[in-house]
């Protein structure tokens, strides 16, 4: 949640985090699957640690070379999803008793989600704080941008927004079944 | 005898994907490591041919040591800007302070005579989003923009496009534009009498 809430401020680094998270989430996946048999119960914590922290460390190298400036905007998250529970939890739900294609396409699934989600927050953020969406404004000239948003507490109150809306989604459609 | 044999039996995973995962790094950490310092150096001429764009090449002159009053002594490297035919088109340096937040490190172009100042670009900073951090934004870094080299002074209110040795300061954030002010103030002038001191400043050039 912690990276979630700090890289949605702007699209632009949202959508870099998210592919970050698809680098390591399909790697890490694959490895897993891949040596699936030979994983011992005891110590396949510390195989997926491994495993998944290597792929953080080469992405976050990859963006310190390619993409410096994101890689500033980014600062400590991107190391920080070595400890992103999606990974650690698909790793253990779906790669470590899955063949190699049903965890390739969870983590393309999950990845999605997460994409999706970070985006959004990240598209209502920017607009409200800056006026704008991936840098390019949006709003009129008489907009007066809600700093409050680009700070943290403008990503928890939009994140709880959210999810009060998508209650209220499921609320509904339980009480139209019924 | 029987131990040791256990214990490969039920490491040996864990020991032969640490070796493997330790040399894709140092691959990777091998190939990035020239682009991620070259970057680095990069960030900073980006920033003085941005504020100097007459100059195509920037030469390091020298590093003084800067007396201020928030700290002991401060490093800093002079920079000249040179232009496609060899003339001197302005001087860079880099400068840093306290702000709000924490540290903020500047980069200040002046012109070639030191007379007015080209303006300055952040290089680092952590001042509060959407208060603080508008000292990168143009409204701001344009007043500094052909304002004289002397002593500058913030402003509670004005006119942020009159173009004087009056800086509007950033409402809601007045101490991050005043630490700028202040970083400025700190290091051109005594920067400029060490540099007349060494007779870099002398026939206009």
């Amino acid at each position: 949640m912690c990276p979630t809430l700090a890289v949605t401020a702007a699209l632009k680094p949202a959508l870099t985090m998210s592919v970050a998270v698809i680098f390591v989430l399909i790697c890490s996946n694959v490895v897993i699957s891949s040596i699936r048999h030979l994983l011992k119960p005891h110590l396949r914590i510390l195989m997926f640690t491994l495993i998944i922290a290597s792929f953080v460390t080469i992405a976050d190298l990859f963006l310190k070379a390619y993409l410096p400036n994101m890689s500033e905007a980014l600062g400590p998250y991107v190391p920080l999803i070595i400890v992103n529970c999606i990974i650690m939890c698909r790793a253990e739900a779906c790669a470590s008793k899955n063949g190699l294609v049903i965890s390739i396409l969870d983590a393309l699934g999950m990845g999605a989600g997460f994409t999706i989600s970070l985006c959004v927050l990240g598209v209502i953020r920017e607009i409200l704080s800056t006026g704008a969406v991936w840098e390019i404004p949006v709003m009129p000239k008489s907009f007066v941008p809600w700093a409050a948003l680009r700070m943290p507490v403008g990503a928890f109150i939009t994140l709880g927004l959210l999810i009060a809306l998508m209650n209220l989604i499921i609320k509904k459609r339980a009480t139209t079944a019924a | 005898m029987s131990k040791i044999k256990y214990f490969i039996q039920q490491s040996w995973l864990l020991i032969a994907s640490s070796l493997f995962f330790g040399l894709l790094l140092a691959i990777a950490d091998a190939a990035w490591a020239p682009m991620i310092e070259a970057n680095k150096t990069k960030e900073l001429d980006n920033l003085m041919a941005e504020l100097l764009p007459d100059a195509k090449k920037f030469q390091l002159v020298g590093q003084f040591q800067i007396e201020s009053p928030s700290r002991q002594s401060e490093q800093i490297n002079l920079y000249k800007g040179v232009s496609a035919s060899g003339q001197n088109t302005g001087w860079a340096f880099n400068a840093s302070g306290f702000g709000f937040g924490g540290e903020i490190e500047l980069v200040v172009a002046i012109d070639n005579d030191f007379k007015k100042i080209a303006g300055f670009k952040v290089l680092s900073s952590i001042e509060t989003p959407g208060f603080g951090d508008q000292i990168k934004l143009s409204w701001y870094r344009g007043q500094f923009i052909g304002a004289p080299a002397e002593q500058l002074q913030l402003e509670r209110t004005g006119n942020p496009e009159k173009i004087d040795d009056q800086i509007v300061a950033i409402t809601g954030a007045t101490i991050s534009s005043q630490a700028v002010v202040n970083i400025i103030n700190n290091t051109l002038l005594p920067l400029r009498t060490q540099m007349q001191q060494k007779g870099l400043l002398t026939g206009g050039n």
